[in-house]
């Protein structure tokens, strides 16, 4: 387990609140505002989704498939449906606060803000990237970098920097943009060697409650080389409904047990 | 005529008994002295290897390579289906250098009690075996150690405890991701809680029997971690030795790395060697004021004596004849000095060994380099160290004999007769 490692990913949870909230643009508007608007493609007041996580690791591969549920931005539910072992298992946060249902114990408990921290089942993201917004645009300057023609379909590079008192993982972050329709390609994420250390790739793109999104984020770690995938994390969202209609009983602890 | 020598020599210390006794004070308390320090100091190193690897760590551990220091619950010894265990500890346990060994699996999770959950590692052992390795069960605070009959029982730190809010008796909740990346949890009862002043262990340590542990990281029977190792010379050298020995023997059948306690504990490691440090500057300042007491007693006896030389050479001693019964006598004096030393050391390294210094009442217990030591003091004889401080000694009393007997017989009889 790697246990320090835990905190270090974008992810679910950062593609499904959006990047939040983008403030002072003192740097290229534009930029920011295309930015801006791909760190939004999944923000919305409510929504409902199934989700395929898989992961493949050195000595093992798994498929999770998970419902999520969320209403504005504090209230959020994640629950297992398969594999079998961990069927029923659940998160809640609500607030401030984060409770896990643990199906084999039978038992809630409530989580403490380390274990937010810590890879959520194996897979590249933490609970927190799944339950908290992130801050990055908050922590970045953001600058566009190329742009032109790639397989024929023409994009813009976005180069994230991190401002100079930000306390922030990544050295550098590079966002490609299909030019056409605003949709990321992927992002790359740098350490302070200049070495890569993972990408997130979109694809799949799909018209979901009216919105364009890619239904597909395949998140890579390299190895320390900069080159080899070493652990591989695949998202597929099967079915997403933005804005529709749950009520605040979904997220209360009586809930969270199946 | 050396044995001649000698009786005269014998002969010649005890017509002047005052004198002799002046001198064999200085020498034997001087020896009592660095018996003393020599006690104290290597009793400090014992202890605090003893208390540093022997709750936890143990003096030798066995994993497979790659395993240390990030410890991933997926890297057992002999690969993702394990290996025989019990054959792996009993061809560890026939090594001679070795005391006990004890099979051991980690993990880390998350332990919650009714409202609150912490993050902590956990140690899996089978308790027969761990007990003769480390000895936490000599720290419990609060009902027992873990026993066979409550497959489900947990031992943890008594802060733990208070920090989750629970008694022996309670229910836990331990959720952990499992080797197959699953989420493994389940329920467990407390059964006793130890104390051990570290804060490392009595807040983050939960320890369970080896199977309900492999149960909940869904590890097969023949998957372990480790393999701890209490040797019988816990030394730095001898531990270290060992290590690399078995590491030899065990990569023949089994991809092994085996690290010895100064690896696992490098501050401890370090404050050894810093003791030993110490102890030679102690060492050669106790010395240095034997040295002084010698020195001077042994020159004023010869000095003092220079009239009785010129005479004996006058009635026909030859020069050389006088420095050997100087020399006869200094060594004499020495041996029966360091005899006397000894006898009077005896007593007081029986009681640093047996009883101990009382440093500080109940509440005296310091930590130390990440280890606990004290209230009580122990020695522990370091017989290299009194060896040399015996030999030093003697040399001492030698040479600063040799030196005014030299001068002595430099002297024309007539010119020794003079002096008084």
């Amino acid at each position: 387990m790697r246990w320090q490692k835990g905190g270090v990913a974008i992810c679910l949870g950062l593609i499904w609140l959006g990047w939040g909230q983008l403030s002072q643009a003192a740097d290229e508007p534009q930029a920011r505002e295309i930015v801006d608007r791909v760190a939004r493609l999944y923000i919305s007041q409510s929504s409902i989704a199934t989700v395929e996580m898989q992961i493949t690791k050195e000595n093992w591969h798994r498929k999770i498939l998970m419902q999520f549920w969320s209403l504005g931005e504090s209230n959020i539910l994640v629950r297992v449906r398969s594999p079998q072992e961990d069927a029923g298992a659940a998160i809640l946060k609500v607030g401030n606060q984060t409770w896990c249902y643990l199906p084999k114990a039978n038992r809630t408990v409530r989580m403490p803000a380390s274990m937010m921290l810590t890879p959520w089942m194996g897979s590249d993201f933490t609970l927190n990237d799944l339950v908290k917004q992130s801050r990055l645009t908050d922590d970045y300057d953001i600058a566009i970098s190329s742009e032109g023609q790639r397989d024929g379909v023409a994009v813009s590079e976005y180069t994230l920097t991190p401002k100079p008192e930000a306390a922030v993982v990544w050295d550098k972050i590079i966002l490609q943009v299909r030019q056409a329709d605003r949709m990321p390609v992927w992002q790359r994420y740098y350490d302070e060697d200049g070495k890569l250390v993972r990408e997130l790739t979109f694809s799949e793109y799909k018209t979901a409650s009216g919105r364009l999104i890619p239904t597909r984020l395949v998140m890579q770690s390299m190895d320390k080389d900069g080159k080899t995938v070493v652990e591989q994390t695949i998202i597929t969202y099967e079915n997403i409904v933005f804005d529709g209609p749950i009520s605040e009983e979904t997220f209360s602890r009586r809930n969270l047990k199946p | 005529m050396s044995g001649q020598l000698l009786r005269l020599a014998w002969r010649n210390l005890w017509r002047n008994p005052r004198r002799t006794l002046i001198a064999m004070a200085a020498i034997g308390l001087g020896y009592a002295m660095l018996l003393f320090v020599a006690c104290l100091m290597a009793g400090l190193r014992h202890q605090m290897i003893e208390t540093g690897t022997g709750l936890l760590l143990s003096d030798v551990e066995v994993q497979t390579q790659g395993y240390y220091p990030e410890r991933p619950i997926d890297q057992t010894l002999g690969g993702p289906n394990g290996t025989d265990v019990s054959a792996l500890v009993a061809v560890i346990a026939a090594d001679p250098r070795v005391q006990a060994a004890s099979p051991r699996v980690y993990g880390y999770g998350l332990v919650s009690a009714t409202h609150q959950s912490v993050g902590v590692q956990l140690l899996g052992v089978v308790p027969d075996q761990e007990q003769r390795v480390t000895a936490l069960q000599t720290q419990m605070v609060k009902g027992s150690y873990l026993t066979g009959r409550m497959p489900k029982g947990v031992v943890m730190g008594d802060k733990l405890a208070v920090t989750i809010g629970v008694e022996v008796g309670s229910e836990i909740v331990l959720l952990t991701t499992a080797a197959d990346g699953s989420m493994g949890n389940d329920r467990y009862t407390v059964v006793g809680m130890f104390h051990t002043g570290l804060d490392a262990m009595d807040q983050g340590l939960v320890l369970m029997s080896l199977a309900t542990v492999q149960d909940l990281l869904r590890l097969p029977p023949a998957g372990i971690h480790e393999v701890g190792i209490k040797l019988h010379d816990d030394g730095i050298t001898a531990a270290t030795a060992t290590a690399a020995a078995l590491e030899a023997q065990l990569s023949k059948t089994l991809p092994v790395q085996v690290h010895a306690w100064p690896e696992l504990a490098p501050d401890l490691a370090g404050y050894v060697q810093f003791n030993r440090r110490i102890t030679f500057i102690l060492f050669f300042i106790f010395f240095l004021l034997a040295v002084m007491g010698i020195v001077n007693t042994m020159l004023m006896a010869i000095i003092e004596r220079t009239h009785e030389f010129g005479m004996l050479m006058a009635v026909g001693m030859r020069p050389v004849q006088v420095v050997g019964l100087i020399v006869a006598e200094a060594a004499s004096l020495a041996g029966a000095s360091l005899v006397l030393g000894a006898a009077l050391g005896a007593p007081l390294l029986w009681y640093l060994q047996v009883h101990g210094l009382n440093l500080g009442g109940d509440r005296g217990a310091v930590s130390l380099a990440g280890v606990v030591v004290g209230p009580l003091w122990y020695g522990r004889q370091d017989f290299t160290a009194d060896a040399q401080a015996a030999l030093g000694l003697a040399v001492v009393a030698l040479v600063s004999a040799l030196y005014p007997a030299l001068r002595a017989a430099r002297f024309r009889p007539t010119e020794a007769l003079r002096k008084v």
